[in-house]
């Protein structure tokens, strides 16, 4: 078993490193071809905004080389709606549920975790960051969300920015590290206009291991999680031998069902 | 949906298009004409995106799927397959071509690379025992679906924007004189066939009621399975995944 915030009261216990990173299954409920949540060691939700959102217009994908650029402009059906729809659902997940929480109006991500403290079936909050923010305003928004809460508290940093941001995250009431966001880029989508967008797929993986790297060399009180290009089980020894406890997948989920079920069965294969 | 390995049992070439027929049991016997299926274009990470695929027949655990002579690499490398290889399939995605008990006169309307999607609608419904027309619209004979390649009973019925074979021109020419035969109505095109198929609906009956035509919307998938909120369009009253409501919609749901 694993512990991504054993200094907090509550703590959030893990059965495997291997977690379904944000929106791998849509909000818990879009399971591919043959996966299961018992599989994985958590869920992470897509980002939730506490008024709904419509997204970005299409095209929302590009396809890169080894990977893709991706923009859904954080879509969602707005935070009452998503625990009114879910709530259920989410009950019977079997494994810790991980809201994240997207950037929005100042004072909404503090609001929506204190709304989160009551709903039991929530075992933690990851807040995203955004690539160009501002290191006063990102350390006053997580202690804002840390004194309302005492849900673990995951950061998912800006693989670009991580290693400048990380301490003021874990200094301001971070229970653990999501390494990271990967970055922003542009590349035109199918033949029409560039879109802007961050990377996902193998090519992010480069990004991860460099921002992991410096990370793990601040040796921070927080646990590393590892996100990002993950696709085949060196890519996990390798994330967790550079420092990170867990990490988290998603892509893998929808390209290959079989090769993400294989990769979920970490630690249960004597060679580990 | 499932992943299976498909086997490549035959191989086609046809005006530089590729079809393969693949034997995947399990598969062939979920899918409905109108569901896709996802294909990984190589043994690797790279190309990374899952291609999307259109059955052209379903028949017992036999499927076919057309590969476009583009430049895409994934594409490429299906149109290099051989028989005796495997590929890796994701399938099906979301809701097909429902075909009402009570219809008797089926219109099949495609536009352009679009028609061949109906294909192995057109192949259920003369099973059903249904009369089936063929519209089709291509830019010249040679882009047009054979004529060997249908069912004997059904009508094909052809337009070429230059004039090659059939009605010269638009499709929509036919539409008053197809709609007044037809009880229900598929159809595969561009937003813009549908927005032109639906006017003249209206035109012929008054209004588009829900029920009285399908069509497939003009997308491809990468999860397939709502994940990943690529394919989010105005659907159906909101902004909905397509993969999960369609591809399938009623025509009035999306025009
Ligand atoms: S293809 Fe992923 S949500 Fe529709």
């Amino acid at each position: 078993m694993l512990d991504l915030a054993p200094n907090n009261k509550r703590g959030l216990v893990l059965h495997s490193p291997i977690m379904v990173g944000s929106g791998g299954a849509g909000n818990g409920d879009c399971w591919p071809s043959g996966l299961t949540p018992d599989m994985f060691a958590a869920v992470v939700t897509h980002p939730v905004t506490l008024r709904p959102r419509r997204g970005s217009e299409p095209p929302r994908l590009a396809e890169l080389p080894a990977g893709f650029l991706l923009n859904t402009g954080d879509h969602n059906p707005g935070f009452r709606r998503l625990l009114d729809q879910h709530r259920t659902q989410w009950r019977r997940l079997g494994v810790p549920l991980i809201i994240s929480l997207a950037e929005g109006a100042p004072g909404d991500r503090a609001w929506m975790a204190e709304r989160l403290e009551e709903e039991p079936v929530v075992a933690g909050i990851e807040l995203p960051v955004r690539e160009d923010v501002n290191l006063g305003e990102l350390s006053a928004a997580i202690a804002a969300v840390r004194r309302v809460t005492t849900l673990p508290l995951l950061v998912k940093l800006p693989s670009t920015r991580a290693a400048h941001l990380a301490k003021a995250c874990v200094v301001a009431g971070a229970d653990a590290l999501v390494i990271g966001g990967p970055p922003p880029a542009v590349y035109p989508a199918s033949g029409q206009a560039l879109l802007e967008g961050v990377l996902g797929g193998p090519i992010a993986l480069p990004f991860t291991l460099r921002a992991l790297e410096k990370v793990a060399a601040l040796a921070l009180d927080a646990a590393l999680i590892a996100s990002g290009g993950i696709q085949r089980r060196q890519d996990v020894a390798l994330c967790l031998n550079m420092g990170a406890t867990a990490v988290q997948v998603r892509s893998l989920l929808w390209t290959d069902p079989a090769a993400a079920r294989a990769l979920a069965q970490w630690g249960q294969d004597p060679i580990e | 949906m499932i992943q299976t390995k498909a086997h490549v049992v035959k191989r086609e070439s046809e005006r530089g298009h590729v079809i393969l027929t693949l034997k995947a049991a399990a598969l062939a016997m979920r899918l409905g004409p109108g569901q896709p299926i996802l294909v990984r274009p190589g043994p690797g990470l790279d190309p990374y995106l899952p291609r999307t695929f259109h059955p052209l027949s379903i028949q017992d655990d036999l499927l076919s799927i057309r590969i476009p002579p583009d430049a895409d690499r994934g594409h490429a490398w299906l149109r290099a397959r051989s028989v005796g290889e495997t590929l890796d399939c994701l399938g099906p995605v979301g809701r097909g071509f429902r075909i009402a008990a009570q219809a008797r006169r089926l219109l099949c309307l495609g536009e352009g690379e679009w028609a061949w999607t109906l294909l192995s609608l057109v192949e259920k419904a003369v099973a059903q025992g249904v009369a089936v027309t063929l519209a089709v619209e291509a830019t010249s004979a040679t882009r047009a679906i054979p004529a060997q390649r249908l069912p004997l009973a059904v009508e094909y019925r052809l337009a070429t924007v230059d004039g090659s074979r059939g009605r010269r021109g638009r499709i929509s020419t036919l539409l008053p004189e197809l709609l007044s035969w037809a009880d229900a109505v598929a159809a595969a095109g561009t937003m813009a066939f549908y927005q032109t198929l639906a006017a003249a609906i209206e035109e012929q009956r008054l209004l588009l009621r829900h029920g009285y035509a399908q069509a497939l919307y003009p997308s491809t998938f990468f999860c397939g399975v709502g994940a990943c909120q690529t394919c989010a369009r105005d659907v159906a009253g909101g902004r909905r995944r397509v993969c999960l409501r369609g591809p399938v919609f009623d025509l009035a749901d999306i025009v």
